[in-house]
């Protein structure tokens, strides 16, 4: 997995490339401590250069849903494509984030 | 009950720790019913006070993790840390055990972790195999106490030995020779074994793991220590005292083994209900384990204590001796490989032991005509994947597989959870998508954050000629005819254990006489070949069509992976189980 974060109005937006899988959690864990320490209202999770990612990499976007509600913040997944959306369309992730295709 | 033989007065007798009280009666219920006596505590300071006060009192310490003044963990080290008690077995239990929480514990001497809720079977099973474990300690340890010989005397000794027995009575003489010696016995007894058993007679954890289920391991040994090509092999064991520790070293006439594959495995403890020995003589007997290539020699170090060689210098002699030959040497504070390898081959034995077994499958086919064959591999040494079916009535059964996030000893022990939730949910199990809903509410109480399920949960009906399913995020059952395309069916819904507001939606797949439905894990269509191309859900179906086209009536789930198999590299990357149910024609 490689990513970067950027600052807008809106709030941090991680921007995930490659792949995110099993091996990625510790960094992924750091990840999420430097999104929510931005203490913002909306995060968002830019997927459209992530190429695939696996049941554990479903489960660390559980994890940051998770540690965001704790917060009072809003996880927003944007521009999930062929696998990845698949994904999470096989997993209802519909239900429990907000999606924005496009 | 079996008195041991160093106390033969006193009757078997657990420690229970637990600051709430309901608990705490629950557990004294269970063990009282199994004819053990018991002595509460309310937390861990007044255990501490309890244990303190009479340290031969107690077999086994049955040890709430969570508790207001002295914590389980607290308790534990220093349960671990006074030699007079620390040799007794401490089950911890707990509500929410992470796998974090469950390697600290196994880490810090922990005998076995259980969760909460309590299962009753599994309590009494872990208890009984821990008494057993800590009698055979102390009858060791008198055996120990009463030998009064001049082997305390010794410097240096070269010993042969061919039996069972004859290993047991050369662990009782060294430990003599040795500081500690009533911790150290057990330890060198374990290892002395494991030289006769998987060194001299070759044979393997698994095949251990098979015979000790078999009740069939005693026996085995024997008869393979008077096979010809054995008779004439002994363990070699020399003792050296040097200034500041005792050097045991033993080999074996075997072919040695890769004792590096061994080395992290240890969090596999958690599930080995027994041999447990070999763990309490690790954590009790040495100071380190030292495996020379390729496996079949072993150096156990003991330190010489404060009090019985102060003052003289130590390091520098130790380490100029053991130069020569210690190119492929490895201090192992603490690990035995052939000890952690074991207890692994007990859980895999365990864990497969959920899967259905062949009787019930050829009794499945005589009843409904279904021929169902299932495939189950890790990609570590323990799986993440379950898979079960179970009657319903005359002419329908229930057909499930599930796949854990994660893998190894974290998603097992989910796996296990998983089974016992299954059993004991009896209401709805005819309705899919109600029942998925129901375990999922369950799930999420048990699961730790962050890890969940996808499951594919089902009723095959023989007389309707219909699969009725509901999905949790799974991989898209398959249904085949031969000579047609592939029928997929729908595997999207919440993952279990995710949201407690989930709900399942009722699909269903037509069974016509002769198809074939299919099941699979993710790593059907995700593992990639060697060339680095996956099969992808549409490549699933293809390859189902394929095989069932092929074979027509002799298809089962071998030969529909075969062709999978053949391009894949192993081990698998993540774990694969897979389920075919022919049905009939």
């Amino acid at each position: 997995m490689k990513y970067e974060i950027t600052d807008d109005e809106t709030g941090p937006t991680l921007m995930l490339r490659d792949q995110l899988t099993f091996a990625d959690r510790e960094v992924f864990d750091n990840v999420i401590d430097k999104l929510l320490a931005r203490q913002r209202r909306v995060v968002a999770v830019d997927l459209s250069a992530l190429d695939y990612m696996d049941s554990a990499g479903l489960g660390m976007l559980l994890t940051l849903r998770d540690r965001a509600e704790r917060v009072g913040a809003d996880v927003v997944l944007r521009r999930p494509r062929s696998e990845v959306r698949e994904l999470l369309v096989l997993a209802c992730f519909d239900t429990l984030f907000k999606i924005e295709h496009g | 009950m079996a008195d041991s033989g160093a106390q033969k007065s006193r009757p078997i007798r657990c420690l229970v720790v637990d600051d709430e009280r309901m608990n705490r009666e629950v557990v004294i219920a269970n063990l009282r019913a199994a004819g053990y006596e018991t002595v509460a505590a309310e937390d861990g300071q007044q255990a501490w006070l309890t244990a303190n006060a009479a340290p031969d009192d107690f077999d086994v310490i049955l040890l709430d993790r969570r508790m207001p003044r002295m914590d389980g963990m607290e308790l534990l080290a220093k349960l671990k840390g006074d030699d007079r008690l620390r040799h007794i077995p401490v089950i911890m239990q707990t509500a929410q055990a992470s796998a974090e929480d469950v390697v600290e514990g196994i880490k810090a001497g922990v005998y076995y972790y259980l969760a909460k809720p309590l299962d009753r079977k599994l309590l009494l099973s872990v208890t009984a195999a821990a008494i057993e474990e800590h009698q055979r300690f102390l009858r060791l340890r008198d055996d120990v106490a009463r030998r009064t010989t001049a082997i305390i005397l010794m410097d240096e000794g070269v010993f042969r030995f061919r039996t069972l027995a004859e290993a047991n009575n050369l662990a009782v003489s060294l430990a003599r020779a040795c500081p500690r010696s009533s911790h150290l016995v057990v330890g060198l007894s374990e290892i002395f074994t494991n030289a006769i058993e998987h060194g001299n007679l070759g044979i393997t954890f698994e095949e251990k793991a098979q015979l000790l289920a078999e009740k069939r391991w005693r026996k085995q040994v024997d008869a393979l220590l008077d096979a010809p090509q054995n008779r004439d092999k002994r363990v070699t064991v020399t003792f050296r005292r040097l200034a500041c520790e005792v050097r045991i070293t033993v080999r074996d006439e075997g072919k040695g083994f890769d004792w590096r594959r061994y080395m992290e495995l240890d969090q596999a403890r958690a599930f080995a209900v027994h041999g447990r020995g070999i763990a309490m003589a690790r954590q009790l007997s040495f100071d380190s384990l030292e495996y020379q290539d390729p496996g079949n020699q072993v150096t156990c170090v003991i330190r010489v204590g404060d009090g019985d060689l102060a003052g003289q210098p130590c390091g520098a002699l130790s380490v100029a001796e053991e130069a020569p030959r210690s190119a492929a040497v490895a201090a192992l504070a603490g690990a035995a490989p052939a000890a952690a390898n074991d207890e692994m081959a007990v859980a895999r034995s365990m864990q497969a032991e959920l899967l259905p077994p062949q009787a019930e499958l050829a009794w499945l086919a005589r009843r409904y005509g279904v021929h169902v064959t299932g495939f189950f591999e890790t990609s570590c040494s323990l799986g993440g994947d379950i898979w079960g079916l179970d009657p319903l009535d005359d002419h329908r059964f229930i057909l499930w597989l599930a796949d854990f996030s994660g893998h190894g000893v974290t998603a097992a022990l989910n796996t296990f959870r998983l089974h016992t939730l299954l059993e004991h949910t009896t209401e709805d199990r005819d309705r899919p998508a109600v029942f998925l809903s129901e375990l999922n509410q369950r799930l999420i109480g048990l699961l730790p954050k962050g890890q969940y399920a996808t499951m594919l949960y089902g009723v095959v009906d023989v007389r309707e000629r219909r699969f009725t399913y509901a999905a949790a995020a799974a991989p898209r059952p398959v249904v085949a005819i031969p000579g047609q395309p592939a029928v997929p069916g729908d595997g999207s819904g919440l993952p279990l254990g995710v949201a407690r507001s989930a709900l399942y939606v009722e699909r269903s797949l037509d069974l016509p006489p002769g198809s074939v439905l299919f099941l699979a894990s993710d790593a059907l269509p995700e593992s990639p070949s060697e060339t680095g191309k996956k099969l992808g859900q549409g490549g699933v179906a293809d390859l189902v069509a394929e095989v069932v086209s092929a074979r027509a009536g002799q298809v089962d789930v071998d030969a529909i992976l075969a062709p999978f198999l053949a391009t894949v590299a192993r081990p698998l990357r993540d774990d694969l189980t897979a389920v075919c149910c022919r049905m009939a024609d």
